[in-house]
């Protein structure tokens, strides 16, 4: 193994402190106090960058837009609504399925 | 800053994700009221982060197009109901999460399972990096590379990373959706990034070889 700084790593080390990872993230853990990683390089390039890749994934804004016909699409379905039932949206009743609210 | 830290999100995320739209309110109340003209308002408001969330859960152009012209449609239909209670986007984001999970649903698909099955093969899923030569990622990750990195995790994975680290969702809050444990969305949103990162390495690999 390349990426250790001792000459022979307990593998075992590096194969426990990455089953405890999922739980050291999500409790905050502070893990550069980590007795594992101040030893361990490949470890510190895990946590990293998986960190990394959490970080960039909010920065992930919405960018996408659909095709025009989609809007077209809609009109259409909303006008073939309106035909069949006369129906508008303010005489829809105000029900429980509407989407859970609170985030 | 550890992983982890998306339990609590600063207000300033919040309002990044949600930022007030001026006009938003009257178009609501307009097309709340059958103005056609205000719906399209929204729809033009809105289309990119719905559709934008259909197709980072999907991976699919043509699903996702489909998935936004149901979300908008349930929309037209149930706009009467929304009091306010939230913001306009969170209450019509979490809409369009539903349908596309209805979609899921509906075709069967094993990723909504999100227990046994859904786990994916063994030679799919993250290898522990223990020996790895290449210790970590590179430089900077772009944008385009990440979303294309999104697109080719498993379907299960994908569907907790985005809800998860994208959209910013807790783990109760996905478990309530998908109808799994917490600990299950925990393990699969770890599994998650953990193939991302292989996914992004290899990518990098033959970058560089080219």
């Amino acid at each position: 193994m390349t990426g250790t700084r001792l000459e022979k790593p307990p593998m075992t080390n590096c194969a426990d402190f990455q089953e405890r990872l999922p739980e050291l993230f999500e409790t905050n853990a502070n893990l550069s106090a980590d007795e594992h990683l101040k030893s361990c390089e490949n470890c510190t390039a895990l946590v990293r960058d998986l960190e990394y890749i959490a970080q960039q994934a909010k920065l992930l804004l919405p960018i996408h837009d659909p095709s025009p016909g989609v809007w077209e699409n809609i009109r259409s379905a909303i006008h073939s609504d309106s035909s069949q039932n006369n129906v508008n949206p303010s005489s829809a009743p105000p029900t429980a399925s509407a989407p859970p609210t609170g985030r | 800053m550890s992983v982890g830290q998306t339990e609590s999100k600063p207000a300033h995320q919040h309002l990044r994700r949600n930022p007030p739209i001026a006009g938003e309110a009257e178009a609501i109340a307009a097309a709340q009221a059958g103005d056609e003209k205000a719906f399209e308002m929204l729809y033009a408001l809105h289309k990119r982060r719905v559709y934008s969330l259909c197709l980072r859960m999907l991976g699919n152009v043509a699903a996702a197009e489909d998935l936004t012209q149901d979300a908008f449609l349930q929309l037209y239909r149930k706009i009467g109901t929304f009091r306010g209670d939230s913001a306009f986007s969170t209450w019509l984001h979490r809409l369009s999460v539903n349908v596309v999970l209805m979609h899921l649903r509906k075709k069967g698909l094993p990723q909504i399972s999100l227990e046994e099955a859904l786990e994916p093969a063994q030679e799919d899923g993250p290898r522990k990096d223990l020996g790895a030569r290449d210790l970590r990622l590179s430089g900077s990750i772009d944008r385009v590379t990440l979303e294309r990195a999104i697109e080719n995790l498993p379907p299960g994975y994908r569907l907790v990373f985005v809800l998860h680290d994208v959209e910013g969702y807790e783990h109760n809050e996905i478990a309530d959706m998908l109808s799994c444990s917490i600990g299950n969305s925990k393990s699969q949103l770890h599994k998650a990034r953990m193939k991302l990162r292989d996914l992004l390495r290899t990518g990098q690999r033959k970058e560089t070889a080219v």
